[in-house]
């Protein structure tokens, strides 16, 4: 599973588009195991765009199982797969009602199925967990795990790193249409300097860190001072911190991805 | 589906080469044998039939021929009749007025009156229909228009007429023998330098209705089309639908779609016309009236064919519904012109030049042409011709609407300006 990232304007809405020919490329190719992608490959991804499209007045189940069946399915394999897929999401009571009378995530998930209900090999998402509240957020990110470790390849964008950084185990950063960043997690999490996390009793704003040399402060949150480590020696780190009071936490960490992401893009 | 092939061929045809990679089984898969556009039709079919506009817009059409057929039937079946009053009559009033009633077609029944004051009384009560003082006046309950030409207007005006010469004649003292000498003159002939105007017949009233139709027809799922294409756009869903197939199967099977259920409603409801006036015996179905409405078919389906793609275009330039009535107006002016322009001709009894020369125009030939069947003021060979004229340009049509389309659908925010499609690549899907 690969998060997508990017700031706002990056280019990712527009890289899946691309994906999909919906989108005329200036330069280059999109290729899936090392051929151009045709009509053939395409018909074997499944897409969930950011601004969610599905006929509203139409009947779930009947949107879905035409959907699969414009990939390609049987009649009755599109509407066993729909079946499979509304219970798999938690809508199944509602097959039979019109899109337009869903709330805001269970659209979601129905246009996560539509996405789903061809059985997929590569699973294209952009944004799925926006707007979601954390029930849809479990839902929809487990059933993302689950169907990239039955070997589904899944690509999704998304600004909520937290969850990015749990579900995925690859990330790719694009900024202004160019690739900053890719890797798995742990590569871009544990590259570059130290981090250490600092905390020190009674000074919640971290102000004991501001004339510190060598080290430069990458967050601090509810008296935690994140540090990323130049040329100062963590001791000299320690020392600062204990002549400011006494230290309770100090750790050594990876980088946050929210860090990397940052850092990738100058942000 | 035979322009919808020609179209999509000639289109593939044009594209550039290298766009795309040639797609495997893209088009047919063997589980589907229509394909896509096959696929995309038939949403279009079961959305189109399960709709209750369209439940309620047929009934209405239904009802409405079912109208047209039978009330002239029941005109005709049944005699005007009439209840005249008679005050101070005598046996010959009542011989003369039988007489006249029967030669204008009224059936009366006469009734004698006491007084004039019983009479009117009767009248306003509306037991009776008119009432005839002898020597006085002829009364209605409402004043007669100058354009009333029915039976009972008739019987009234000549009654009026018929006693108010016989007081004159009295007063002039004539005899009864001149008075029969008089009551007995034979108008002169009337001679005429052309022949009159023959009545409407049976096929040019079904030119009429086949006018009215079409036009129904074309209007109600032309604005389908458009707002068929309009929605998918506004809802996003074109995106998703986009992602697995090529934009002239999402539109030709849309147009193929509402195209086959306007084809079949207006079928049905000829059928349902034929049927019904074979039934109830009514003018409309004999001679070459079925002909005509076979013709009216066939328009019907040139029609759309031809404007069909001109909405879907039209639909993929607009974002909300709201913006369905001012892109709809443009598009529907010359559906308009021919509409009116072969109505009126046929109104007239006599279609005008322009109506012939409409008939070899595609955009108004679906009115024209079948205002002129019903004359049949068109030879086999000029129908053909019209009909050949339609298909080409209804190909020229499609390949441009279908470009348009393709580059305006999935422009989002704000309404699509033509000028800005030149800009567009064509390299797209």
């Amino acid at each position: 599973m690969v998060g997508f990232l990017g700031p706002n304007g990056a280019g990712k809405t527009t890289t899946m588009r691309a994906i999909f020919g919906l989108t005329d490329l200036d330069g280059g190719s999109v290729r899936w195991n090392g051929r151009p992608i045709g009509s053939a490959e395409r018909r074997r991804f499944g897409y969930m765009p950011e601004e969610r499209g599905l006929y509203p007045s139409m009947l779930i189940a009947e949107e879905l199982t035409y959907l699969g069946r414009l990939h390609g399915m049987s009649a009755s394999d599109a509407a066993a797969a729909t079946a499979r897929w509304l219970e798999r999401l938690a809508v199944a009571d509602r097959a039979g009602d019109k899109v337009e009378s869903l709330s805001h995530g269970n659209q979601q998930r129905v246009q996560l199925a539509a996405a789903l209900v061809h059985d997929p090999e590569v699973l294209i998402l952009d944004e799925p967990l926006a707007g979601l509240d954390p029930t849809g957020i479990d839902v929809i990110g487990q059933v993302l795990v689950e169907e990239a470790r039955s070997g589904r390849c899944v690509l999704f964008s998304s600004h909520q790193l937290d969850q990015v950084e749990d579900l995925c185990e690859s990330v790719t950063i694009i900024d202004r249409g160019r690739l900053v960043a890719s890797g798995t997690v742990d590569d871009l999490t544990t590259a570059g300097a130290q981090r250490l996390a600092v905390r020190v009793e009674g000074d919640r704003d971290g102000r004991w860190a501001a004339g510190l040399s060598g080290v430069s402060v990458s967050q601090i949150t509810g008296g935690e001072v994140r540090l990323v480590l130049g040329t100062a020696p963590s001791d000299a780190v320690l020392d600062a911190a204990r002549a400011a009071g006494r230290v309770t936490k100090f750790d050594f960490e990876r980088r946050r991805l929210s860090e990397v992401f940052r850092e990738s893009v100058g942000a | 589906m035979l322009l919808v092939a020609a179209a999509g061929r000639l289109w593939r045809r044009r594209r550039r080469p290298g766009s795309r990679p040639p797609a495997s089984r893209a088009s047919k898969d063997r589980r589907n044998p229509f394909g896509e556009t096959g696929l995309v039709a038939g949403r279009e079919i079961r959305e189109r039939l399960r709709g209750r506009v369209f439940r309620v817009v047929t009934a209405l059409l239904f009802l409405a021929i079912a109208a047209i057929i039978v009330i002239p039937t029941l005109r005709t079946a049944s005699a005007p009749r009439a209840t005249v009053g008679v005050v101070d009559g005598s046996p010959a009033l009542d011989d003369g007025l039988r007489a006249l009633a029967h030669r204008v077609g009224l059936t009366v029944r006469l009734v004698v009156e006491p007084g004039l004051a019983e009479a009117r009384t009767a009248l306003r009560a509306g037991t009776l229909d008119v009432v005839v003082d002898a020597t006085r006046a002829v009364l209605v309950d409402q004043a007669l228009s100058a354009t009333d030409t029915s039976a009972r207007a008739t019987f009234v005006r000549e009654a009026s007429l018929g006693l108010g010469a016989q007081g004159a004649y009295a007063r002039a003292g004539l005899t009864s023998s001149q008075v029969a000498i008089i009551a007995g003159a034979k108008p002169l002939a009337i001679v005429s330098l052309q022949p009159a105007k023959k009545p409407a017949t049976s096929s040019e009233t079904t030119a009429l209705l086949g006018v009215i139709l079409n036009f129904i027809v074309l209007t109600q799922y032309l604005t389908w089309t458009l707002m068929g294409v309009m929605e998918e756009k506004a809802s996003r869903v074109v995106e998703v639908l986009l992602a697995t197939v090529r934009p002239l199967q999402l539109l030709a099977g849309k147009v193929l779609g509402i195209g086959l259920v306007a084809m079949a409603q207006a079928a049905a409801l000829v059928a349902f016309a034929l049927i019904l006036g074979q039934a109830a015996g009514s003018s409309f179905v004999h001679g070459t009236a079925p002909l005509v409405a076979a013709a009216t078919l066939v328009w019907l389906v040139l029609g759309y064919a031809f404007y069909s793609w001109v909405y879907a275009a039209a639909g993929s330039l607009g974002e909300r519904q709201d913006q369905v009535q001012s892109m709809a107006l443009p598009l529907s002016l010359p559906l308009i012109l021919g509409y009116i322009v072969s109505l009126v001709g046929v109104s007239s009894g006599s279609p005008s030049t322009l109506v012939k020369v409409l008939a070899y125009l595609p955009p108004t030939a679906p009115f024209a042409m079948p205002a002129l069947v019903g004359f049949g003021l068109v030879a086999w060979w000029q129908f053909v011709l019209s009909v050949l004229a339609s298909l080409a340009s209804t190909v020229v049509v499609a390949v441009y609407a279908a470009r348009i389309y393709r580059r305006a659908v999935l422009r989002t925010g704000g309404r699509v300006r033509l000028s800005q499609l030149r800009r567009v690549p064509s390299a797209t899907r």
